[in-house]
């Protein structure tokens, strides 16, 4: 097992370094530069800023820059920000971002799985047809359709909740509600469908046979084994959500970092471009590397796979 | 194994807490600024507090380095030069009280005014600009303004590393005492120190911490506000700057600019009153045009087409003056853009008050307007002086946006029924879009222009032969005299007429086809007062109001 776990580590980090070489190649593969502005471009001020930015410099002398602020964690100031370097966009937009994901997963995985379950086990009943009209709907609503919807009748016309921003816990309830929506669906979704399954089996028969409590049978037995394939997808999601989502935080002005995904293309801010794949891409990884180990613990089918694999 | 999962299920949660609270402000961000949104109902009666947005983090408070609006509607608040635009847009006396002109127009001589000071006090003093423009110049500041400063003797060479710092005319023989060379007599320089880039800053404070622009603590300004606090890409708070020479004028107590970069959102803000002031989202325009918030003022620019005058057809001038004549710029602001545009017939736009107290646009006429019979004409006199049978293929490029869109469409329409011409469209990326515009690669390609400094020869210097803002291969030595005639003339009568005859003549060769001229259109809410847009310059907040 921990051989297994070093071995998934080394890959996770080649893995990262592919990605981090890959961006740097399709970066400077983008025709323009930081500097093509409509109004100004002196080509004199666009030479010293070239300069100062040290993209002057020959392409691979540029590159080994750029994987020496791999290693270091210090990708320098951003272009189109000249005050800020990277690494704090990054600290400052990422725990916001954080906050907001953490809040989103939490509410859709409880939602989700209490939705997914009763559908189940309320199988072609009202609750089921209710949770899974809810699904289909929530999954084929655009999350910032949803936003601007919601903005509009609780914020603007009832005047229950604050709009936008991300200053108080009351500012949190909408952005929650719209991004949590279309991840709530999915998991409900897929606790029905392999809930669904897992109550055929004889040993659920088996333990309402033995007379236990239907609560014990649903939460201690059934759920337990139901919930693999939410497991799965918690990764990519997790990491997905975590690291900020440019519209959601766009539409409600939250200061995460997801619009410097977008903007640093768009500006060709090339330090924000790299600090922030990197970083993405990183965390990505990293979640998926624990959605597989923790894999190996939930199902001993897979660790056993896996064992015989190594030796 | 029922523990193996609730270990791992823990563990995995212990992890993922651990990183949240590793990163320090995590825990603490909400509380603080719930502080900072309740104080917006518990703040005293009296107390004057207008909300506005800034739309995203400014670039930067270094005067030097921000040159964009989100910069300039803050800088211009907090700070203020040697001039600053008054209610009918003309630079007037600021914090110099005296501006003394030398005959031959070269040499200025600003004194400070007494009691101007700076926000922690310390008094404002001619070093402080010189300190701030050789900051400007310096190669190493590497400021995007800088070229607003190549009038002044010796400041190209030295920004561009072929000169040094004692050579630039501008010089502080005592504290209270500026005095700026000039290379040739400029009849814009009042207007152009107006820019944020010309504001002083304050030697001292710089030299002490060089980065005392980038928090609230150590700024330090000397405008009608200050930088009460900076929460970066949430929000920041002015409150009236005491120090200001000018306070009495200042009516508000506190400016709290939110970042709210969606302008749906924010004019959802402004709907249930959590903002004073927001821009009227275009797409929304056309249903807020009966509503009395709405106000609309002149911003100088427009919007325009770029001929490449390389590549056929449009090597043909009577070409491309029929497709100029082919387009109906009323119908595009009428029934495209719809947010209440003036329609260019002249490529210098409105807000231009000549010697004789007339608008430079109505003085030089319409240039160029819809008139499909001549336009046929011409088109079908340039084809048989080329020799066209067929017309080549025309593609129209425009940078990706709903907006450039409905707007290439409507001239493909245009061009299709008034000269029977087909025209592809084609989009790119914005960036890529520049790159390649830059570089003479499109025929026929979509552009905009914002004045830097409130005159008509800012637009029209764009177009002589070896400017950076050409982009159309155009070249005319006519032009360029004209041009190079302007910018010598010292009398004002013959000047203008000499701008005139640039737009007309640039109209007539027509590398360009303008379409319409930009505007401001915001939504105020009833009571605020006194905010100033000028067609050329910067938010001014100084005599704002709010009941």
């Amino acid at each position: 097992m921990p051989l297994y776990i070093l071995k998934r580590f080394i890959m996770m980090i080649v893995t990262v370094l592919i990605i981090a070489t890959l961006t740097f190649v399709l970066m400077r593969a983008i025709p323009g530069s930081p500097f093509d502005e409509e109004r100004t471009s002196n080509p004199t001020i666009q030479a010293n800023l070239e300069k100062f930015y040290k993209l002057d410099q020959p392409m691979p002398i540029q590159y080994l820059n750029y994987l020496k602020s791999i290693v270091t964690f210090d990708y320098g100031p951003s272009i189109k920000k000249p005050n800020e370097s990277v690494n704090t966009l990054l600290a400052r937009g990422f725990p916001i971002s954080f906050e907001l994901g953490m809040a989103t997963i939490i509410v859709a995985v409880i939602s989700g799985i209490i939705l997914g379950t009763f559908a189940a086990l309320r199988h072609n009943g009202i609750i089921d047809y209710g949770a899974m009209t809810f699904a289909v709907v929530g999954i084929s609503i655009p999350n910032f359709v949803l936003a601007t919807l919601l903005i509009q009748q609780v914020a603007v016309n009832w005047h229950l909740l604050p709009p936008a921003t991300w200053s108080s816990p009351k500012h949190m309830i909408l952005p929650i509600i719209a991004l949590a929506t279309g991840p709530t669906a999915i998991i409900a979704r897929l606790t029905r469908a392999s809930m669904l399954e897992v109550l055929t089996q004889d040993y659920i028969k088996m333990a309402r046979a033995k007379g236990l409590s239907p609560f014990r049978i649903v939460a201690r037995h059934a759920l337990r084994n139901a919930l693999m394939p939410v497991v799965t997808i918690m990764g990519t999601m997790l990491a997905g959500i975590l690291t900020g989502t440019f519209v959601i935080e766009k539409i409600f002005a939250i200061p995460g970092m997801g619009k410097y995904f977008v903007e640093s293309i768009n500006n060709r801010d090339y330090p924000v471009i790299m600090g922030s794949t990197v970083f993405y891409s990183a965390f990505l990884v990293f979640m998926l590397f624990l959605v597989d180990i923790v894999y190996g613990f939930l199902d001993p089918r897979i660790k056993l796979h896996k064992k015989e694999g190594e030796v | 194994m029922k523990k193996w999962i609730k270990f791992v299920l823990f563990t995995a949660l212990l992890v993922v807490l651990a990183a949240c609270t590793a990163n320090e402000e995590a825990g603490k961000k909400p509380e603080a600024e719930t502080g900072g949104k309740d104080s917006k109902d518990n703040k005293p009666a009296e107390e004057k507090v207008l909300y506005l947005n800034n739309g995203e983090e400014p670039t930067s408070f270094d005067p030097s380095v921000g040159f964009n609006a989100v910069s300039w509607s803050a800088l211009n608040n907090l700070m203020e030069g040697l001039t600053r635009l008054s209610e009918d847009h003309l630079a007037e006396e600021a914090s110099a009280e005296k501006i003394d002109v030398s005959e031959d127009g070269l040499t200025y001589t600003f004194t400070i005014r007494d009691g101007a000071k700076w926000s922690n006090g310390d008094p404002l003093t001619a070093n402080d600009f010189l300190f701030a423009w050789q900051h400007m110049l310096d190669p190493e500041t590497a400021s995007p303004a800088a070229f607003l400063a190549y009038f002044i003797e010796g400041a190209e060479d030295y920004n561009t590393g072929e000169g040094t710092v004692e050579d630039i005319g501008i010089e502080a023989p005592d504290e209270k005492t500026f005095v700026v060379k000039l290379t040739a007599p400029n009849e814009a320089f009042l207007n152009i120190i107006t820019n944020p880039s010309f504001f002083p800053i304050n030697e001292k404070v710089a030299t002490d911490n060089p980065k005392w622009f980038t928090e609230a603590d150590s700024f330090v300004s000397n405008g009608p506000f200050k930088l009460a606090s900076w929460d970066h890409d949430v929000k920041f708070v002015f409150e009236k700057n005491e120090n200001y020479w000018d306070a009495d004028k200042v009516k508000l107590d506190k400016v709290n600019w939110e970042m709210v970069s969606d302008s749906t959102t924010a004019y959802q803000m402004y709907q249930s009153d959590e903002l004073d002031s927001t821009d009227v989202p275009s797409e929304i325009a056309e249903d807020l045009k009966d509503n009395p918030e709405v106000k609309l003022e002149d911003q100088a620019g427009l919007y325009f087409f770029r001929f490449n005058t390389s590549m056929e057809p449009f090597t043909n001038k009577k070409i491309r003056r029929a497709f100029g004549e082919a387009v109906n710029q009323e119908d595009i602001v009428e029934f495209v853009t719809k947010n209440g545009e003036k329609p260019a017939h002249g490529f210098v736009s409105y807000g231009f008050i000549g010697p004789d107290g007339k608008e430079f646009r109505e003085s030089a006429g319409d240039l160029v307007s819809f008139n499909p019979e001549e336009a046929k004409k011409l088109l079908e006199e340039g084809m048989k002086e080329e020799g066209y049978t067929e017309l080549p293929k025309v593609t129209l490029t425009y940078s990706t946006s709903d907006s450039h869109q409905k707007i290439a469409v409507a001239l493909q329409s245009m061009f299709k029924e008034n000269l029977g011409v087909d025209i592809e469209l084609q989009n790119v990326e914005a960036g890529v879009f520049l790159a390649d515009q830059k570089e003479f690669k499109y025929q026929f390609s979509r552009s905009s222009f914002l004045h830097d400094y409130a005159d008509p020869v800012n637009a029209l210097e764009s177009f002589i032969s070896d400017s950076s803002m050409n982009r159309t291969t155009w070249s005319n030595p006519d032009y360029d005299k004209l041009i190079e005639a302007v910018k010598n003339e010292t009398d004002e009568n013959k000047r203008w007429t000499l701008l005139q005859q640039a737009d007309t003549m640039l109209m007539d060769e027509m590398p360009v086809i303008p379409l319409y001229y930009y505007n401001q259109s915001t939504l105020e809410k009833p009571g605020v007062t006194g905010i100033l847009r000028h067609p050329v310059g910067y938010l001014d907040l100084k005599y704002a109001d709010k009941e």
